[in-house]
């Protein structure tokens, strides 16, 4: 019951921040089409938009892994006998907790070196600012994976599937 | 040789349940490891942040999100009534309105899931009602889904666009002629069905009624040709297009319209930023993948492979075809996409064959890929909404999908098809 408050709590504050970038992402590509219709171009559009989108990227991906929306293929797993599937599940959160682990640790060290680059069109900020998100997204990752992983190995232990939200099919 | 390792791991850790992007990332980090030493770790997080920073690619978010808002404006109703108006009177004209309600809602909508599940709630218990097979209302549902991918704006293409390195513009107007060549088909089909089975006629053709509907979903149709005439017309780029169908959307949905409220609009926000973040984290662990191709040369081997055995480009487009089946078999098309374009372009190139032409191949490959089992997101959804079971209606859907393989067909070798009118407008 606690573990699934925090989960909760966890989840309403990943669908703000992604609120926020969608909604700061489309007023500022729509900004930058009006400043451009009247003549008077914002340098840093591009550069602004693009980082916007990284952000939605790994802020984004955490929501999806709490989601359980990232695109997969549990088909074989689910066909697996639960004393097969159990192990099954551990590797794969394993495998997913170890890959983010590496990026954020590679991510933050890096950040010192970057820490001397600034943004093109915005000499003022950092690139190490902005790519701080590689690191806090890989560690908002994890501990999505961390508050889901309880769930998932409950459902490996049933006779349930465990698919993915149809969040995941939405796409196509 | 490197190649099938490569891939072979990647298959493996899927198949363990490790999303795709995931397990992309691990094998990327483990080639670029054994090749290039641990002394590269440190520029991944940096290729992989550069990986997200696609500009073109924020036009993904924002057709996501005007689609969900024009959907939560209650666009569907208006679309689906004027539908029924004009094509009404033709027995099983219910089927038929369902597919001409999709090439409507594919000219809003990039995605066929979305396309699905907004029209497949209200049209497969309609034609249920009606005395339609639930399996039949399910193909017909599906299959016309795929039309949102084939007719702009589409998200596939968007993102084939990005990483092939060609115009997604001209790869919209090249998709319009198919899509409603396809259309066409589907409703042929649905007819041939409709006299088999005897299916109803719907209502008198009233040229009053149909003017009341259209009157009632002109917003619904001016969207479009505002956002894609502007886009086509060089005015906007298509990012920036996307962002005015944002804006007109909620203008739509919330001074027009008015249906739309706070609720159901953050809850569409939610969903387009979490679906951009799924399609965004696998185009950034690919950009992973993308250091060791390049560095291997792996695509350019590929490509002098198959040259070796032939170079003779309609070939070279069969195969590809059956290779791009055979992966929608088995992958969602974002994954298909991000996976086999970067590897397959140098071979394409080799082989003269003109990237926009290769990207409608590929777009309508993947919309059928969708349809076919295991892995059909468009069949499994619409088969969810109709309670069916999915081979029960792949049975019936296997003739709609044969109308949309002749219209591979027919785009892979009379390239004419799609690309007359990108050469009349832009060549």
């Amino acid at each position: 019951m606690r573990i699934e408050a925090v989960r909760s709590a966890f989840e309403r504050f990943l669908e703000v921040v992604v609120i926020v970038l969608m909604v700061t992402l489309s007023a500022e590509v729509t900004l930058g089409i009006v400043y451009r219709t009247i003549g008077s171009s914002l340098v840093w559009y591009d550069e602004v938009a693009a980082i916007l989108l990284a952000w939605l990227t790994f802020y984004g991906s955490a929501l999806a892994a709490l989601k359980r929306a990232h695109i997969g293929f549990p088909g074989l797993v689910n066909s697996l006998a639960p004393r097969w599937r159990v192990p099954a599940v551990v590797f794969a959160e394993a495998c997913v907790i170890a890959f983010f682990a590496l990026l954020g640790w590679v991510g933050y060290a890096v950040l010192d070196v970057l820490s001397t680059d600034f943004l093109v069109s915005l000499p003022s900020v950092s690139v190490a600012w902005t790519q701080s998100v590689i690191p806090i997204g890989a560690l908002l990752f994890i501990l999505a994976e961390v508050l889901t992983v309880p769930g998932l190995i409950a459902s490996a232990r049933g006779r349930g599937a465990i698919a993915s939200s149809d969040l995941a099919e939405k796409l196509h | 040789m490197e190649i099938l390792v490569l891939f072979g791991c990647v298959l493996v850790l899927v198949l363990l349940n490790i999303p795709i992007a995931v397990a992309l990332g691990i094998v990327a980090i483990a080639a670029i490891v054994v090749t290039q030493g641990v002394a590269s770790l440190p520029n991944l997080p940096v290729v992989l942040y550069n990986g997200a920073t696609n500009f073109p690619l924020i036009a993904i978010p924002l057709f996501i999100l005007a689609g969900s808002i024009m959907n939560a404006s209650g666009i569907s109703r208006r679309l689906i009534a004027f539908a029924s108006a004009v094509l009404g009177w033709i027995r099983g004209g219910l089927s038929i309105v369902s597919i001409g309600t999709s090439m409507f809602f594919a000219e809003i909508s990039g995605s066929a899931v979305a396309d699905v599940a907004a029209l497949g709630s209200v049209l497969i218990p309609a034609m249920e009602r009606r005395g339609y097979s639930k399996e039949f209302a399910c193909a017909v549902m599906s299959s016309s889904a795929t039309l949102a991918v084939i007719i702009p704006p589409s998200i596939p293409m968007i993102l084939y666009a990005v990483i092939a390195g060609t115009s997604v513009v001209q790869l919209f107007v090249a998709g319009i002629v198919p899509g409603i060549i396809g259309g066409l088909g589907l409703m042929g089909m649905a007819y041939w069905f409709a006299r088999r089975y005897n299916f109803p006629v719907e209502e008198s053709f009233r040229l009053a009624h149909v003017w009341k509907t259209f009157k009632e979903a002109i917003w619904a149709f001016l969207m479009p040709v505002i956002i894609l005439g502007t886009i086509f017309g060089g005015v906007v780029t298509a990012t920036e297009g996307a962002a005015m169908a944002v804006i007109a959307a909620l203008f739509i949905g919330l001074f027009v319209y008015r249906e739309l409220d706070l609720a159901h609009l953050k809850q569409a926000v939610i969903e387009g930023g979490v679906q951009t973040a799924v399609v965004m984290l696998l185009v950034a662990t690919s950009a992973l993948l993308g250091v060791y191709l390049t560095e291997a040369q792996v695509p350019q081997k590929l490509a002098a492979s198959v040259a070796s055995f032939t170079t003779n480009k309609w070939v070279v487009l069969a195969i590809l075809n059956v290779l791009f089946l055979i992966l929608g078999l088995f992958l969602h098309s974002a994954a298909a996409i991000i996976l086999t374009v970067p590897v397959v372009m140098p071979l394409v190139n080799a082989a003269g064959i003109d990237p926009v032409h290769f990207g409608l191949i590929v777009t309508i490959n993947l919309g059928i890929g969708q349809q076919t089992p295991p892995v059909a997101s468009v069949l499994m959804t619409a088969c969810a909404i109709g309670k069916a079971d999915m081979w029960e209606v792949t049975k019936i859907n296997v003739w709609f999908v044969a109308v949309l393989m002749a219209v591979l067909l027919l785009v892979t070798y009379v390239p004419a098809t799609g690309m007359w009118l990108v050469d009349l407008l832009y060549r």
